[in-house]
């Protein structure tokens, strides 16, 4: 299954909040779409899930206008938020039934995953009861109980500890190879990079770069090494100002050009004891200041 | 529509769970009990008293310089006030007065002439009408012994005294005196219920938007579905709990007609024609949907609980004055003043005042049509756009929004 997005354009009065948005996100992989905040994330979000329309521009599944009745989508927004004063089961159910389960398929993969993410004995007390951390599990309920096509998490793992975060990963690891679209959206760059084949970066309404985002990191210049290794003090003295040290104290050599890649990875590891040599790729991070910070500066 | 009957089914089981909700309706429902009961337990007592104090009625003094005039006001008297023991006496004022202090009378008349008199009360109560009844036996008096003067005879002088006049009224329209109470009764609750259930509908909406319950919602069902099925789910809920209390009360009063005998104003209540209650119901129904429709899209613009207040203030305000004007229509007697025929065909002020005039006065059927079809029509409209206003208005964060806003939102969307 293919979603995409085809020029969109929407403004709310005066101001244009999208200015011919494009991207696709393919099934069994993960899409990252990311951006500062105000970029129009949230809004693409909505267009895609047809909260308002679009003032121009399509969403197409496999090619065609996206059928909102046959596709099912599972949304957990940014905002987080459900009844604080129902009871958990009853509230989760009714959510399922909205999108369209019987009650009864509804009870029993609610179920499911409340014992999945291990919240059963939570079932049937009220919302405002659990921790934060809880209820956004609980949230994530409403999201995945009624088997959507495309996944839409907003900062899934804002608020988590690392063992529910873990959990979380498993979980959306295994929509992934359910074959499902899941979309993410966040500003934790740390988990896009693990989870996301490709990724859109949104900047002021307008997507600043798309693709996937292997090819992106090698489409950037190969003219940089790393070098990780016990006798830097030498390695430095040879290289002079090519050498720099990276935040995590490696050390980065800038080479002259691409070309002089081999030549230079013979050379360190025949004369020094290195741990490990490669070209260095910018983290999506660096991608990411680089895409949607400089842009931000043009304004 | 699945969808509707879903969120009208979850909205609906809101208010039976809702703990307020089911209180005051039990309330409501004992306090019609009470009231229904009163006769038959009032009766319990008062069959308990006569027996004991029939034997000890409180004493009236009757004083008069001549002992003819003493005894003839003192037997008109005795048949006039039958609770109290009237006694001639012809000790001093100061013992009197005495008397009356300490308890031994209640009350003294003392004569300073055949038509004046001086009246002596421990304690003048609010309700104590014995002057005035005293005023119309001795004027009578007065009035008999001059006829007799004049040479009529004490027979002929009692007829004329006691002249009856037959009459019948036969009224052609509505008997407004029979109507008033039920029509009363009917804008009343439906002051009530739309004041209350309006405001619930709007603390609704407004409580799903600041829990962002919304977000959620939002994604997962048509904000027309969610409109309607809200607003007819508080319409229900009102309804049910109305005929909780309109039913027991009429099921109580069944219990204890006996003991009411023949209260005109009870009875009118419960004998309301058929097509009265037909017109009631759809002006309830109608009515209600209407004024909910508008607080629901209002709720959807507040982004606070505490903004509630200030928003459904116009809303209310609107109510108010529509309520005051039948009100003051009613109990002007004139309930086809120009205003009250302005406004019933305003759809926000016809439930009202087209119901009243319906039921104290007599008003063409196809008035009432074009009426009902103003209202139907509008409340549909008003509905369609409330789901416009909450689709925007939910997503709209921040500061309360400006009317002007909305109206450019909702006309682009």
């Amino acid at each position: 299954m293919i979603l995409e997005l085809k020029n969109i354009d929407k403004s709310f009065g005066e101001k244009e909040v999208l200015k011919g948005v494009s991207f696709t996100a393919e099934g069994g992989k993960a899409f990252g779409l990311l951006g500062r905040n105000g970029a129009g994330k949230t809004t693409s979000i909505r267009i895609l899930m047809n909260v308002f329309p679009a003032n121009s521009g399509e969403v197409l599944v496999d090619g065609k206008p996206i059928d909102y009745d046959k596709i099912g989508i599972g949304y957990l927004p940014e905002e987080r938020g459900l009844y604080p004063k129902k009871i958990i089961i009853d509230q989760l159910t009714y959510f399922a039934e909205l999108k369209g389960m019987s009650r009864k398929d509804a009870v029993k993969s609610i179920d499911y995953w409340l014992e999945r993410l291990g919240m059963t004995e939570y079932r049937n007390k009220r919302l405002d009861t659990l921790s934060k951390g809880n209820q956004q599990k609980i949230q994530l309920i409403t999201a995945l109980a009624h088997d959507p096509d495309i996944v839409i998490l907003d900062e899934p793992f804002s608020g988590l500890d690392p063992v529910n975060a873990m959990l979380l990963k498993d979980v959306v690891k295994e929509q992934i190879a359910k074959g499902k679209i899941v979309l993410f959206s966040s500003h934790q760059m740390s988990y896009i990079e693990e989870f996301c084949d490709s990724i859109a970066i949104l900047n002021n309404g307008v997507v600043a770069l798309h693709g996937d985002l292997h090819d992106i990191k090698r489409d950037y210049p190969r003219d940089r090494l790393v070098v990780r290794t016990e006798n830097s003090d030498a390695i430095k003295a040879d290289f002079g100002s090519a050498c720099s040290i990276t935040e995590s104290g490696d050390l980065l050599i800038q080479l002259s050009s691409a070309d002089e890649k081999k030549a230079v990875m013979t050379r360190l590891v025949e004369n020094y004891d290195v741990d490990e040599v490669r070209v260095f790729e910018p983290s999506l991070n660096d991608i990411f200041v680089e895409y949607a910070g400089d842009a931000a500066k043009e304004d | 529509m699945k969808q509707f009957g879903k969120i009208l089914k979850f909205e609906l089981k809101y208010y039976f769970k809702n703990k307020i909700f089911v209180g005051v309706t039990i309330f409501l429902v004992l306090a019609i009990a009470a009231v229904m009961f009163f006769p038959r337990i009032t009766a319990l007592f008062e069959t308990d008293d006569t027996s004991d104090t029939s034997t000890e009625l409180s004493v009236m003094l009757v004083k008069a310089d001549e002992p003819a005039q003493a005894d003839m006001v003192k037997q008109a008297f005795a048949t006039a006030f039958t609770d109290y023991d009237v006694q001639i006496t012809d000790e001093s004022n100061d013992t009197i007065k005495d008397k009356i202090t300490s308890g031994d009378a209640e009350c003294a008349f003392v004569m300073t002439d055949a038509t004046a008199y001086t009246y002596y009360v421990n304690n003048l109560s609010m309700y104590d009408m014995n002057t005035e009844i005293a005023n119309e036996v001795l004027q009578q008096i007065y009035q008999m012994n001059a006829m007799i003067g004049g040479g009529m005879t004490a027979e002929q002088a009692t007829n004329v005294m006691n002249i009856q006049i037959t009459s019948e009224v036969e009224s052609l329209g509505k008997n407004q005196m029979e109507n008033y109470f039920y029509t009363y009764i009917m804008i009343m609750a439906l002051y009530m219920v739309i004041l209350l259930y309006g405001q619930m509908v709007a603390t609704n909406v407004a409580t799903e938007k600041s829990s962002r319950a919304m977000e959620v919602l939002i994604t997962s069902a048509k904000p027309t579905s969610m409109m309607f099925g809200k607003v007819l789910a508080s319409c229900l809920a009102g309804f049910i709990q109305l005929v909780a209390v309109f039913g027991s009360a009429l099921i109580f009063y069944n219990l204890n007609k006996s003991y009411w005998g023949d209260n005109m104003i009870i009875d009118s209540i419960f004998n309301i024609p058929p097509e009265l209650l037909v017109y009631m119901l759809v002006f309830f129904i109608l009515g209600f949907l209407i004024y909910a429709f508008m607080f629901g899209a209002v709720g959807s613009t507040a982004s606070k609980l505490e903004d509630i207040n200030t928003s459904v203030m116009p809303i209310t305000m609107l109510f108010i004055i529509a309520f005051f004007v039948v009100m003051f229509s009613m109990s002007s007697g004139d309930v086809d003043n120009t205003i009250m025929v302005v406004c019933s065909y305003i759809p926000f002020t016809s439930p009202m005042s087209m119901f009243t005039r319906i039921a104290m006065s007599t008003v063409p059927w196809y008035e009432i049509a074009i009426s009902i079809a103003i209202l139907v029509g509008s409340t549909v409209g008003i509905g369609v756009l409330s789901a416009k206003i909450y689709r925007v208005g939910v997503l709209m964060y921040g500061t309360t929004p400006k009317i002007s806003n909305i109206i450019k939102a909702v006309w682009k969307a």
